[in-house]
């Protein structure tokens, strides 16, 4: 392996807790390993399935966040293996509640990093609470202001599982820090992640801060704000469209866009100029910007309306975004390949660095590599 | 340079940053957190927008008017620690001074638009010329090769979800997209994955002597996140979207309504140890055949219902304590006065206070990242605009007290307006009751 990790020996504990972390360390350069119990990680079991493959291989969560790693399977009471793996490790990624560690301090090297995700943290009174990517949404204020008056809150992107992910980016941050601590001065430690914390850290929105600042108590409001008119998602002909007009400027080209588009006179008159004017009146104007977006597909909305200089974006789907023309000219995409062979597109490199960064072998098969590592 | 073991990881790392928002000045908050000197680079004529929000509580005071670009909680939120240095960068002198700045930094990191910065002469190239060795991080919204279609386009937080996935990804089945409105996921994995690529820029050039050029497009980074829905696109054509509060992987999952208006609780139990735990305070309260997992994942509606008119029983917090103390993922859908009460939080020191020139004190949000040893501290709350100026152009540029006052007369710089002019926030009597220690915060 080669990049800025290359030699860089990091024990993964966790399921998706840490799973990005150590992805990204993999991919530039580290030695990943994945500890396995005999009968496969957490994320082997999590779908979507890749038809024609086997468990435990035919997981995609598996396939896409364990690339560039290896796999060592260890019985959970295999206690010497452990030490010998754990030995070794410059980094070690735990997702134990604190009560429920198996670990103690004397099992881990002292020039070892243990990073540490949990729920709540490894101290207060909820250090034993467990969590998911929905309970810390619910625990960061975010989940209570998304979605429509009548209907539940949603958590943001919930299939996405974000809440685990910035977790792990965060926990990344923490022991890339660490490490070079240690490289400075010889001396490790431990990285701690509260994953409410990291949904906390997304959402100043809905923190103490900000409602001591105004005092408003924040509630959903569907897919559009009363911050500005037009301010939300508009229906075009394939989807929706995001818009957000707030400054003089962007209203002037957002109006005079409608005006011809629509033959709306009534639209470019000087009272609208003023936002407020456009929250009160907002059924009107959004009946307006409708007339319009539901004229075009996104793409054509997004670029045109972007060459009048209005803050418009498409809302992609999957679809759109496999299919979009600038992430397939900037060669984003890549492929990965499936136990079987079978070679299929992911998303590429999250970042483009000028030195050579970036390189992703496909995910192992479970226990590919004990006998490498425990022999 | 000599290492003292209590040093934090970027002591004498310095950082350039021509921050707006939220995607470069988060990073460079963490960056401040531990360690680093962070010059934020302030422009009055094209300020920051956490500059113009202001403060809800300012509105209808003129006489603070003139300070109002100090007074947005955002400006602590994602700027406590750093510096704050008034420069003109579309004046000669200012951007002269700018150069002499970037000569003494590790770290040039901005999130302006690709083509601003080409204008303003700060792309990677004019940068380099000065600092070749810098560890020059960039977070444009589409990346900055100018022949890629979006290259010129303008994205900005509210916008971005939406373009990323995320919001199709948001709300019921079947529903219109719900969109995220208040929160930006891209601003900030951006953010992350910034600081990801700073700290590895700095390793490498500290072991190899080269600096690095980092292009974060925001729109290809937070996509990062979507691989096995991309995965299962290519490979059968599904095309997934959003499921509402429900699992993928097992049921139930979801958000249940709770005794009084608008009170929620969210609970999570997927797993088939999770059914017998639930079972356990459930009782005959939902069907006997949903121990069945098969049908517990198939007719998720008859049984989200039945779980509604259990949950609707109880008070949130109440029931919150009691799934978790059977061992069930479960908490109240917070609102942002619960956290305001929310003793976990305080009691982990999550609200950080420190001193603010223009106001007394400040408070804002601690990192989330936490180290056992190397812990990081808070030097200030975030900097008034210009505060530095002539310090950092003294101590850091090595520019006479005459040269900078020069450099102001001709307006390349600035210092910050009305420093007698100071305040208070008006609830800054009862900030300590956010601190650890404090039983509740309710009297707020």
């Amino acid at each position: 392996m080669s990049g800025p990790y290359s030699g860089l020996r990091v024990v993964d504990t966790t399921g998706l807790a840490g799973a990005y972390a150590t992805r990204l360390l993999a991919g530039m350069g580290a030695d990943v390993i994945r500890l396995e119990p005999p009968e496969g990680s957490p994320l082997r079991r999590l779908g979507p399935f890749a038809e024609g493959i086997e468990p435990p291989e035919n997981s995609l969560w598996w396939s896409y966040l364990a690339m560039g790693s290896q796999s060592v399977v260890i019985d959970p009471e295999d206690t010497e293996s452990l030490t010998k793996i754990l030995t070794e490790a410059d980094v070690l990624f735990e997702d134990r509640l604190p009560n429920a560690s198996k670990l103690s301090t004397q099992d881990i090297n002292p020039k070892t990093i243990r990073t540490r995700i949990l729920p709540f943290g490894l101290t207060g009174p909820k250090r034993d609470w467990r969590s998911s990517n929905l309970i810390a949404w619910a625990a960061s204020g975010i989940l209570y202001t998304t979605g429509f008056t009548d209907r539940a809150p949603v958590a943001p992107a919930a299939p996405v599982q974000l809440a685990y992910h910035a977790s792990a980016a965060s926990a990344l941050v923490g022991t890339l820090l660490a490490l070079r601590s240690r490289r400075l001065t010889g001396l490790a430690q431990e990285v701690e992640i509260s994953m409410q914390e990291a949904a906390l850290s997304i959402a100043p929105e809905t923190g103490v801060p900000m409602f001591m600042d105004d005092r408003v108590h924040r509630e959903r409001s569907g897919n559009r704000r009363d911050l500005g008119r037009p301010f939300g998602l508009y229906p075009c002909q394939d989807g929706f469209v995001s818009i957000i007009v707030l400054m003089p400027r962007h209203w002037v080209a957002m109006s005079q866009w409608v005006a011809e588009a629509t033959d709306n006179e009534s639209i470019v008159e000087e009272v609208f100029v003023d936002n407020a004017v456009r929250v009160e009146a907002r059924d009107l104007i959004d009946d307006w910007v409708e007339e319009l977006t539901q004229q075009h597909t996104r793409l054509e909305l997004f670029e045109e309306g972007q060459r009048r200089g209005i803050p418009i974006t498409p809302v992609n789907t999957i679809e759109a975004l496999v299919e979009d023309p600038h992430l397939q000219a900037a060669d984003f995409w890549q492929t990965t390949s499936l136990q079987d062979g079978t070679e299929t597109r992911i998303p590429g490199a999250p970042f483009r660095s000028s030195s050579a960064w970036w390189s992703m072998a496909p995910a192992p098969r479970l226990g590919q590599h004990t006998d490498h590592y425990l022999s | 340079m000599t290492v003292n073991e209590n040093d934090l990881p970027l002591h004498g790392i310095r950082v350039f940053e021509l921050g707006i928002a939220i995607a470069s000045p988060y990073c460079g908050k963490l960056m401040a957190h531990f360690g680093a000197d962070v010059l934020k680079v302030e422009s009055q004529t094209n300020p920051d927008v956490v500059r113009i929000l202001g403060s809800a509580w300012l509105k209808d005071r003129d006489d603070l008017a003139a300070i109002a670009s100090d007074t947005s909680p955002y400006v602590s939120e994602m700027n406590a620690s750093k510096r704050s240095v008034g420069l003109e960068l579309k004046t000669a002198e200012g951007k002269a001074a700018a150069m002499q700045l970037i000569a003494e930094c590790d770290v040039f990191l901005a999130n302006f638009g690709a083509r601003a910065l080409v204008d303003l002469g700060f792309d990677y190239d004019a940068v380099a010329a000065v600092n070749p060795d810098i560890v020059y991080v960039q977070l444009p919204g589409f990346g900055s090769n100018e022949d890629m279609p979006y290259y010129p386009f303008v994205a900005w937080g509210p916008n971005q979800a939406p373009l990323v996935g995320m919001d199709d990804f948001t709300g019921h089945a079947h529903d219109p997209p719900a969109g995220i409105a208040t929160v930006a996921p891209p601003d900030y994995m951006s953010a992350l994955h910034a600081a990801i690529a700073t700290i590895t820029g700095l390793e490498q050039r500290d072991v190899t002597g080269e600096g690095v050029h980092v292009d974060i497009s925001q729109f290809e980074t937070t996509l990062a996140l979507l691989g096995p829905f991309v995965m299962d696109y290519e490979l059968t054509g599904t095309v997934h979207s959003r499921i509402g509060n429900r699992s993928m992987w097992g049921s139930p999952q979801g958000v249940y309504p709770c005794s009084g208006d608008e009170r929620w609780i969210a609970i999570s139990a997927t797993e088939p140890q999770d059914w017998d735990a639930l079972r356990t305070v459930l009782g005959s309260c939902v069907d006997s055949d949903f121990d069945d997992p098969l049908i517990r994942v198939s007719d998720q509606d008859r049984l989200d219902e039945q779980i509604s008119a259990w949950t609707a029983g109880f008070e949130s917090e109440d029931l919150a304590g009691r799934l978790q103390a059977v061992g069930i993922a479960a908490h109240i859908v917070s609102t942002n006065e619960d956290l305001l009460h929310d003793t976990h939080v305080t009691s982990r020191q999550w609200y950080q206070v420190a001193d603010s020139t223009r106001l007394g004190r400040d408070v804002f949000t601690n990192s989330p990242v936490k180290l056992s040893r190397t812990s990081g501290r808070w030097t200030g709350a975030g900097p008034s605009m210009g505060q530095h100026t002539r310090d950092v152009l003294s101590e850091v540029a090595g520019m006479s007290a005459a040269a900078i006052d020069n450099l102001i007369e001709v307006g390349g710089a600035f210092e910050q307006i009305d420093p007698e002019t100071t305040t208070t926030r008006p609830w800054d009597d009862w900030v300590h009751l956010l601190l650890p220690g404090t039983e509740d915060a309710r009297d707020l």
